[in-house]
């Protein structure tokens, strides 16, 4: 049974929703009483179904993702070999199962377990849609967030007016234990903050690993590791607005 | 590594690394392989990295699948030039199929109920036999969900061509499945 080609590219705008409430309510009632606009609704309704029946299968190999990131290590600007997105998956893992650093990676890290495992979920953030669970830019937001999820009271500064607006917050889990992780953003760059209950176990440090900075120290009750792939001096200057601002007036 | 590369490079996973999915889709529709679907998204991406500066914070899923939709031509023409129909016309063979399935008039609802019982494998097969310009816009509707307009930025296509060509996909189809042979 057909209708016009005036009534079928109608049709079509009715089902996709391209039609205003007006139109739309003025199609329908035309459609009540045409048999042959209703069947051809309804078949197409059975076409979308069928185009859309096996979508649950119609995915990528679960692997493209990372020969995709190796991709660009090869085929991406010059200087550039390490495929180092492509291992932070397993680098995490790994990280997490043999609390030990990947060999090298942080000759002169004081902790080289998690400093890796740090950087290992600030990439993996990076690599999520969203770096944060939470978004906001208000500390008064932020921590109460933080309730019930960790076993402490995260130290939690916006420092927009140093040029670290504070974007949000999420847990990161290191060595089996759920940890507070600040985001801030600097320009184009994320800056993750973790902060661990490890009294004086963190002596002051700066390392790099795979192309992040790591910049680690202690108040003496929390241990703060800051990852962000800023230039160096940006991340010291992160570091003492941060340290000015909790030590509070 | 230098800064710019590893910025570019988280820039390149918040933008376009979110629509792998949609990217793989796209290609395997088009191509119609998936073999072939990963080779156009492993190109698509190495692109979507080159030129992740010219990205200005619009859409980034029409984004990502603009670059996927003009890598999957460029592939096509490179790698299946013969197979191929990347011109707006129907072709005869389609047109001759339309017009049969317009004079056989069937009743709508056994129509309904034929396309229904389509087997997956039916279906990719009777989207493959479309024109790629017409299976491109069909996809974007039907599998994406985006709308006219997006389409038409997406296929580079006034409005008025998405919505005959959307229409002259979905008759084709309908006409195929319908049939139960192509």
């Amino acid at each position: 049974m057909t209708v016009s080609e005036q009534d079928e590219l109608l049709l079509n705008a009715y089902l996709d929703g391209e039609l205003d409430a007006m139109e739309a309510a003025r199609f329908e009632q035309r459609i009540a009483s045409d048999p042959a606009l209703i069947g051809q609704l309804n078949t197409r309704k059975a076409l979308s179904a069928a185009l859309r029946s096996d979508l649950d299968e119609d995915l990528p190999p679960p692997d493209l993702r990372r020969r995709i990131l190796a991709g660009l290590g090869e085929g991406g600007r010059s200087g550039d070999k390490a495929p180092w997105r492509a291992m932070a998956a397993s680098f995490l893992i790994g990280a997490l199962l043999a609390g030990t650093a990947s060999l090298g990676l942080l000759r002169s890290s004081p902790s080289p377990g998690i400093a890796d495992a740090i950087v290992s979920a600030h990439i993996r953030a990076l690599m999520a849609p969203q770096p944060i669970d939470v978004a906001s830019s208000d500390h008064h937001t932020v921590k109460p967030w933080f309730n019930g999820k960790i076993a402490f009271a995260p130290v939690v500064e916006d420092l927009a007016a140093d040029g670290f607006p504070l974007a949000g917050a999420r847990i990161d889990v290191i060595g089996l234990e759920p940890t507070a992780t600040l985001v801030y953003r600097h320009g184009n760059h994320v800056i993750s903050l973790t902060e661990m209950p490890r009294a004086g176990a963190v002596p002051s440090s700066l390392t790099a690993a795979r192309g992040y900075n790591v910049l680690a120290w202690s108040d003496g009750k929390i241990g703060y590791w800051a990852v962000s792939d800023t230039a160096t001096d940006e991340l010291r200057n992160f570091v003492s607005k941060f340290q000015a601002a909790s030590a509070g007036p | 590594m230098s800064v710019d590369d590893t910025s570019d490079k988280a820039r390149f996973a918040e933008v376009f690394l979110p629509h792998l999915v949609d990217a793989y889709r796209l290609a395997r529709w088009l191509s119609g392989s998936r073999a072939d679907a990963e080779d156009i998204v492993q190109e698509a991406s190495l692109r979507a990295f080159k030129s992740i500066r010219t990205f200005s914070g619009g859409n980034p899923r029409a984004w990502a699948l603009t670059i996927v939709r003009n890598t999957s031509y460029s592939w096509l023409a490179k790698n299946r030039p013969s197979a191929v129909v990347l011109t707006g016309d129907l072709g005869a063979a389609a047109e001759e199929r339309l017009e049969r399935a317009d004079a056989s008039d069937p009743a709508p609802t056994p129509e309904a109920a034929l396309i229904a019982k389509a087997e997956a494998a039916e279906v990719r097969q009777a989207v493959a036999e479309l024109p790629v310009p017409f299976r491109e816009i069909l996809v974007l509707r039907e599998i994406h969900e985006l709308d006219y307009r997006a389409i038409s930025e997406i296929a580079q296509v006034p409005i008025g061509t998405v919505m005959s060509r959307l229409a002259r996909a979905r008759r084709l189809l309908i006409a195929t499945l319908q049939r139960g042979e192509p």
